[in-house]
């Protein structure tokens, strides 16, 4: 983030929600930047390096999963995908590929502009190192002494538990699909294993959700994988 | 017989008399001769004449079939015992070797059997099947007749065909009362039966006319026929063999096919999922992408934390507008599509002149058209034509609204009308990028959207095209594109004129 002002790089094909995000993003306080093609897309992100890229997979000249590699290639940029597509295996392969959030379409602008907030804040802030102590309401995680609380309660995690949690608390925010989370935690060999992590998680819930039923912290994504919310909802 | 006079003579006149035991000898040569030669029954006449000629020419006294020494009695009929033994190993062996070479002949007409009826192509390999087993146990026609299959006859006449159809169409209705034991019989796979046809005019034809049963998948698909040439012999157990066991593998080539058929059922259908899926996927971007838009605005609208310039707030507010316009249309076209897909479509034909309709469309979009140079060719004098009028005013516009979309501005459209051979022509051409031939059909699809020149995408729902090319057909006419004389597009339409030829 540069001079104060967020600057956000909108792919899109369809020009009324161009102008409308840009619009919005600018009263928003935020450098604005279009493209709607991939080709004028990467054009754009090499020349304004963007601080979040919003982005469509419809697009006319290919796919955008075909930018969502380009840009992987070049940064860590948190990538936004806002698009028609609902199907799990779009979303799936969208966040496989390095994208960071992923958004149907239509959504709500509130809610792009939260989610906008936290892809920023992770940039402000990447992956939590591992001396650092990590804070969430009441959940504290010193990851240098492996040591989680919940409030004044301390934590007993095994460690795939710890693992795991450590996984989900260094990408907050963001979607982190099946096979990231098993290949971090269980290893590459595991990818397909889904039983494995949600036993896992249910227990991770158990030890630090007070209502398991309905998570604070750690989220399900259906279909697609599981979240950490780092903030209230 | 004439072995064992030959062999007399020969001992009597060449060798001038011989040994008592060469000659028996020689008479056991003439024995074996004639059972590899002939077979057992006449082995064993050999053997019996060899006998009466041995006694007659060689034992004492000489020609006279009584014996003086008795001793020579047991010579005597330990030689009719070799000679009878040695006579039918001779024959058998003999028998076998013709066997075996039966057994040959029917397992490599069976293996090409095999080869020809797994052919791909069931009717292809059935007539080489009948062509086959014809030539090999030279009878006078075979015939495959299966049920939902066009009968196989080699060679083709007339009399054979009615005689097999006839015969297939047994067993119990088609027989003569007398033959309705056997008849019971036809059914079951691999048995013999005659078959009589009342059908069957040539009386002698009918003893000579054979069917087996053929099943597939464990059920009865047919029969297998065979008509013996006249004045030949029954069939032998060889030729029952290889008849039934040509009959079993029709009918694994009838399953086969059968087993085919459902594949490529199934593999259809996938298809059409497919398709249904793409277009689902289709719609669904089409409806989300102005949902989206409208969400977008009327959000930012309602947001507090933003002050708005009024600028700014006529942007959404036209975003939202447009956007609205845009899925009402796309909602109207997809009613329409499915209204006409559906068979709901009535049109309300009356006669109507072409130029009229011409000018309508051209008026109303003429702010459409402003940024390009429009010609008109449609002759005044032309006969009216029965159309849906608001049906064809929507496929005319759909036409000239892709023409401009589609080429640059400042670019030509021209629309013309004439008379030819399939009734009314309505060409609408323009000079942009054109229709590759490999799209020429597909972008009548729905949800088809063609790249300009640069690469972009066209906006649109890709619906036009299919809607113009259902409403065509409806008033029985047809729409396709071509190359224009520019390179550009050219969009024809013929309607019949003739009012024959215009569906109710």
């Amino acid at each position: 983030m540069s001079e104060g002002r967020a600057r956000v790089l909108v792919v899109d094909d369809e020009p009324a929600i161009l102008r409308t995000l840009r619009t919005n993003l600018r009263g928003h306080g935020f450098d604005v930047e279009t493209a709607g093609n991939v080709r004028d897309a990467l054009a754009e992100y090499d020349r304004a390096r963007p601080d979040v890229v919003l982005l469509d997979l419809g697009l006319p000249d290919d796919d955008g999963l075909v930018l969502i590699r380009n840009i992987r290639g070049r940064a860590p940029t948190p990538i936004l995908v806002v698009s028609a597509r609902d199907e799990d295996r779009d979303k799936v392969s969208a966040l496989d590929l390095g994208a960071d959030d992923y958004l149907t379409k239509p959504f709500s602008v509130d809610e792009l502009l939260a989610r906008i907030r936290v892809a920023l804040r992770h940039v402000a802030r990447p992956e939590t190192g591992t001396d650092a102590v990590f804070e969430a309401g009441d959940l504290r995680v010193d990851l240098g002494r492996r040591d989680v609380r919940v409030g004044a309660r301390g934590v007993r995690l095994t460690p795939t538990e710890y693992d795991l949690l450590k996984a989900l608390i260094t990408h907050p925010g963001r979607v982190l699909t099946f096979s990231m989370l098993l290949r971090q935690v269980w290893g590459p060999g595991y990818s397909s294993e889904g039983h494995y992590l949600h036993v896992y998680i249910a227990r991770l819930r158990k030890k630090l959700e007070d209502d398991p039923q309905a998570p604070r912290w750690i989220l399900s994504e259906p279909g697609v994988g599981y979240r950490f919310r780092a903030e209230g909802p | 017989m004439g072995a064992v006079a030959l062999v007399t003579l020969f001992i009597g006149s060449v060798l001038g008399g011989a040994h008592f035991a060469n000659a028996s000898m020689l008479y056991l040569v003439a024995v074996l001769i004639s059972a590899i030669a002939f077979g057992r029954g006449p082995a064993i006449v050999a053997s019996v004449a060899a006998f009466v000629a041995f006694d007659w020419s060689f034992v004492e006294p000489l020609h006279q079939f009584t014996v003086a020494d008795p001793e020579q009695y047991v010579s005597l009929l330990l030689f009719l015992l070799v000679a009878a033994v040695t006579s039918q190993l001779a024959a058998d062996q003999r028998s076998r070797t013709a066997q075996a070479l039966d057994r040959e002949r029917e397992a490599i007409i069976l293996a090409d059997i095999a080869g020809l009826t797994a052919a791909p192509d069931l009717g292809a390999s059935l007539v080489a099947a009948a062509a086959r087993i014809q030539q090999e146990l030279d009878v006078a026609a075979v015939g495959i007749l299966l049920r939902g299959q066009l009968p196989v006859i080699a060679p083709f006449s007339s009399d054979v065909d009615r005689l097999f159809r006839g015969a297939s169409s047994a067993p119990a209705n088609a027989l003569s009362p007398g033959t309705a034991a056997s008849a019971t019989a036809a059914g079951r796979p691999g048995r013999w039966v005659r078959v009589v046809s009342p059908l069957a005019r040539d009386e002698r034809a009918r003893t000579r006319l054979h069917s087996v049963a053929i099943d597939a998948g464990g059920a009865p698909a047919g029969s297998l026929l065979v008509l013996r040439r006249a004045g030949t012999a029954p069939f032998r157990a060889a030729e029952d063999r290889l008849l039934a066991a040509t009959a079993a593998q029709i009918g694994l080539a009838v399953d086969r096919a059968r087993l085919r058929d459902e594949a490529t059922e199934s593999e259809v259908l996938r298809r059409s999922d497919e398709l249904k899926t793409a277009l689902l996927g289709a719609v669904s971007h089409e409806l989300r992408s102005p949902l989206a838009s409208i969400m977008a605005s009327a959000g930012s609208l309602r947001q507090k934390d933003v002050t708005w310039s009024d600028a700014e707030r006529e942007e959404f507010h036209e975003a939202i507008e447009q956007e609205v316009k845009r899925l009402d249309r796309l909602v109207g076209e997809l009613l329409d599509l499915s209204r006409i897909d559906a068979g709901h479509l009535v049109l309300q034909r009356q006669y109507h002149s072409i130029d009229a309709l011409v000018d309508d469309v051209l008026g109303r979009l003429r702010n459409a058209t402003s940024a390009h140079e429009i010609r008109v060719d449609v002759p005044d004098d032309l006969p009216p034509v029965s159309v849906d009028y608001l049906r064809m005013d929507q496929v005319l516009s759909n036409l000239i609204e892709n023409a401009v979309r589609y080429a640059p501005a400042g670019t030509l459209i021209e629309v013309a009308a004439r008379v030819d051979a399939d009734g009314l022509r309505i060409e609408i051409t323009d000079e942009g990028p054109g229709i590759a031939a490999e799209d020429r059909e597909t972008v009548f699809e729905p949800f088809r959207r063609l790249r300009r020149g640069d690469r972009a995408i066209v906006k649109g729902a890709g619906l036009g095209l299919a809607i113009a090319r259902r409403l065509v057909e409806a008033h029985g006419g047809r729409i396709w594109v071509e190359v224009g004389p520019g390179r550009g597009a050219r969009f024809a339409i013929t309607l019949p004129l003739d009012a024959e030829a215009v569906p109710r």
